[in-house]
């Protein structure tokens, strides 16, 4: 298979996934109980509505054709780069995820630093001084990492930073301040999963013939582990990051609710239990599409990062 | 020169470190600007669209023409008197020399545009039977004179839009672009989505200027956030702390706490229209298996009080000392649970998982029945799984609330026991049932109470509705709600009404030797 075949490959397959999914996404919203009509007018009147103001919502937003013909009408719209409007409001679906996305992307990144910061000086650490107590220290860290649940982290940071010493605030978004307690919070969880991986990668990789003949050449050690072994076990690394990148776009949610940053978790879970189906949809489409735009970019990348790796039946 | 570059590379860590620390917590030195943090978002789109996004509520940035008392009272406030001219009309006096935010004055015409276009034009139908108008019905006497045409007599018109929503705004402001032009004692300055509203001080507010120079109502959802935010001097008083947290803030020199009632309340709903809870003898068997005042010690940390009947005692025409009681006497329930028709079946109750201590309340209910031989089932869903139960009336107890965002508070009456009240009226249309309405005599209680002029009048009626709602048991009533201000101690001059976003900023201050 060429590149291009491949290429041409790998973007067939993204589609079809995301349509998938925005196909399964659409169905599991009407099979969940609950109007969308009578849940928003009763929000907005702050009382039980009508059957008639009940009926004029259903008829208003298209809700009372068979659900294929809604699917299919919102596909379309989506196809002509509209995706449709709140139910609680004029504010288009676009505007509110375009507001959204940023805050819940640079926490996404901003944690991916984190993670990068904590696991692989420890992930090598780890490796290279196998069996060491420093070693049971990173793996001991790095089990209690995973096993912290990302809320009870995320109140032990804000009761030592801001409340004990002083520093950086509680809650909310717009500066670099803000973003450090949650990053560390939903950067932690993934660094103790990275750094595992890059302890094992790394023990792999400094079991390999070019490495002992790094060492037989007479290179420091520090130059041997992070020119020659790193470069090498960092390539399954970057394929976990990827997707980790793309599951934080979802995963955020707990983290924005305590911080309070308006991300796009955040209108994800208010839409689904207002049953404001337009925005649901909306978010997950675009959730999707960075998901596997992502994982595309992995795999491209993956490809270059590692010259022995040829897909599609070319060899090295 | 590793060893230089990597103290270079610390410095710069170190440095950034501080940096970042140093400027985040964002708090201001100015004395005479404060931080609310608010338990839902005031920037909400979704909810705020017809205000460009800024919550209506708090912010008293805009006004409506009645305001409400303490004791739930209509009270002028942008009108100065109301008479009702005949059944259907009300003509209101408009107060002079108001100016709003762009310096121009108060007139009939902005009440006019503003009920025609903003309310009943935009808002669509659902305000029609709210404020029981229709468009053309609000119409310009003189200058400062208002003729209002309702659907049907509504004697509770004046307290019904004693409402934040009901707020007057000039043509001139592009109210969905967020040009928020109101008459209140602030204006608006920013909304920051999700994060804030920030206003300022409307030196020529009609109600004399304001102390604050400077509000900023925060969104703080989360109850242990908002606490931390008031702990860390990032916000200067919270709306309802984190309970957990409660006692420990009561013991602070540097933490006001304050309570006050609102107009909810919380009970537990019974179907006197499904099987068994439609016996009377099983509906009074639930009321003496509870203790409502030890719920309201533990489950509320004593923040609420233990409630008689289904409506807030702030509301002036409650009198819980003339309601029937039912102790808690769980001989007598288990006797009454015997000669009831209740035959061991579990019966289910729906709990809202949004409700505050919600499950909780409902696990309590259930050992508390459990200790009388009734067995619940506890079914905590979401509000649109709740919603789709209650339409069907697919369920035998409710823990659920009701209250007022205005003084008009007559709804809550009609709406929830009225056979063609909101809750009731789509399953009695469709089975001839309901949820919550006996009927008869109750609804005719309701009707005259409704429909009374006279305070008096109107009590006596709702009393009479109230007394047989109760005498069928038909709600376990749990506790009147209150809510909880927590607040640097160095603030004084807060004044909080049993509406919550009804509070007064203007007197606001800050004592200088409690605030180092």
């Amino acid at each position: 298979m060429s590149r291009y075949d491949y290429l041409a490959s790998r973007f067939a397959t993204s589609l079809a996934v995301t349509v998938g999914v925005s196909v399964v996404s659409y169905g599991l919203l009407f099979l969940t109980p609950g109007d969308p009509a009578e849940i928003i007018l009763s929000q907005q009147l702050g009382r039980q509505p009508s059957a008639a103001e009940i009926e004029a919502f259903r008829a208003e937003n298209g809700l009372n054709d068979p659900i294929p013909v809604q699917y299919l009408d919102w596909l379309l719209d989506v196809c002509r780069g509209d995706f449709g409007t709140s139910y609680y409001s004029d504010t288009p679906v676009s505007t509110l995820i375009a507001e959204a996305l940023p805050v819940t992307l640079e926490l996404a990144l901003a944690a991916m630093l984190v993670t990068l910061a904590i696991s692989i000086p420890a992930g090598v650490v780890s490796a290279v001084s196998r069996g060491s107590p420093i070693d049971y220290a990173s793996q001991l860290g790095a089990l209690l990492g995973v096993s912290m649940p990302n809320f009870w982290l995320a109140y032990l940071l804000i009761l030592v930073f801001p409340l004990t010493l002083g520093v950086f605030p509680v809650a909310g978004a717009g500066s670099v301040g803000h973003l450090v307690l949650p990053a560390i919070t939903l950067g932690t969880g993934m660094a103790a999963v990275v750094t595992r991986l890059v302890r094992s990668s790394m023990l792999e990789v400094l079991d390999e013939a070019y490495v002992d003949t790094a060492r037989s050449k007479g290179l420091r050690e520090r130059i041997v582990v992070y020119k020659h072994a790193l470069r090498n076990a960092l390539v399954p690394v970057v394929t976990v990051l990827g997707l980790q990148l793309g599951a934080l776009l979802n995963g955020a949610v707990v983290v924005e609710i305590i911080f309070q940053r308006p991300g796009l978790g955040t209108l994800l879970v208010d839409a689904v239990f207002e049953r404001n189906y337009p925005v649901v949809q909306g978010v997950t489409l675009v959730t999707a599409v960075v998901f596997v735009a992502t994982n595309l970019v992995v795999d491209l990348t993956y490809r270059y990062l590692d010259p022995r790796v040829r897909l599609g039946g070319e060899t090295a | 020169m590793a060893g230089s570059r990597r103290r270079l590379l610390a410095g710069i860590a170190g440095s950034g470190f501080a940096c970042l620390a140093g400027c985040a917590t964002g708090n201001t030195d100015d004395e005479t600007a404060f931080t609310v943090g608010l338990a839902s978002d005031p920037t909400d789109t979704s909810r705020y669209d017809n205000w460009g996004g800024m919550a209506p509520y708090w912010t008293r940035v805009i006004e409506p023409l009645v305001w409400g008392t303490d004791d739930m009272q209509p009270k002028p406030w942008l009108a100065t008197d109301w008479t009702a001219t005949d059944d259907t009309t009300w003509v209101f006096e408009l107060r002079e020399g108001v100016p709003f935010h762009n310096g121009e004055e108060l007139t009939a015409d902005d009440v006019v545009h503003t009920f025609e276009e903003n309310i009943l034009t935009e808002r669509g139908d659902f305000v029609y039977g709210w404020l029981h108008l229709e468009p053309g019905s609000v119409t310009k006497r003189d200058e400062y004179t208002v003729a209002f045409e309702t659907t049907d007599p509504f004697p509770g018109f004046p307290g019904t839009i004693a409402h934040n929503m009901i707020d007057i705004q000039p043509p001139a402001a592009d109210r969905q672009a967020g040009e928020i032009i109101g008459t209140g004692p602030f204006t608006l300055e920013e909304i920051r989505r999700g994060q804030y509203v920030r206003v300022e001080r409307f030196a020529d507010y009609w109600g004399g200027e304001p102390n604050p120079t400077e509000l900023t109502f925060r969104a703080a959802e989360d109850e242990t956030t908002r606490t931390d935010l008031l702990e860390s001097g990032e916000v200067d008083l919270i709306y309802t702390p984190a309970k957990s947290r409660l006692s420990s803030l009561r013991d602070r020199d540097d933490v006001r706490i304050a309570s006050q009632q609102s107009t909810g309340a919380t009970s537990v709903w019974l179907n006197v229209h499904r099987e068994p809870t439609d016996d009377v003898s099983l509906r009074r068997a639930l009321n003496h298996a509870v203790s409502q005042t030890e719920l309201v010690e533990t489950v509320l940390e004593g923040v609420g009080e233990p409630a008689r009947g289904p409506i807030s005692t702030v509301v002036d025409w409650v009198d819980e000392d003339e309601l029937p009681t039912y102790e808690r006497d769980r001989d007598a329930a288990r006797d009454l649970v015997d000669r009831s028709a209740y035959d061991g079946t579990e019966l289910t109750c729906l709990v809202d998982a949004d409700m505050d201590d919600g499950k909780l309340i409902g696990q309590v209910l259930q050992s508390a029945f459990d200790e009388i031989g009734v067995d619940i089932d506890l079914a905590v869903l979401e509000r649109a799984s709740i919603n789709d139960r209650t339409e069907r009336g697919e369920f035998h107890l409710q823990v659920g609330s009701t209250g007022s965002n205005s003084p008009g508070a007559d709804y809550l009456m009609w709406e929830n026991f009225h056979t063609m009240g909101i809750e009731n009226k789509d399953l009695y249309e469709a089975e001839g049932t309901g949820l919550y309405n006996l009927g008869g005599e109750v609804d005719d209680h309701i009707e005259t109470g409704y429909q009374a002029r006279d305070p008096a009048t109107k009590r006596d009626a709702y009393l009479e509705a109230q007394r047989t709602i109760m005498d069928a048991a038909v709600v376990v009533p749990l506790f009147y709600q209150a809510y909880v201000v927590a607040a640097d101690a160095a603030i004084e001059g807060l004044e909080l009404h049993p509406i919550d976003a009804f509070a007064e900023w203007s007197n606001l201050t800050r004592t200088a030797d409690t605030n180092e």
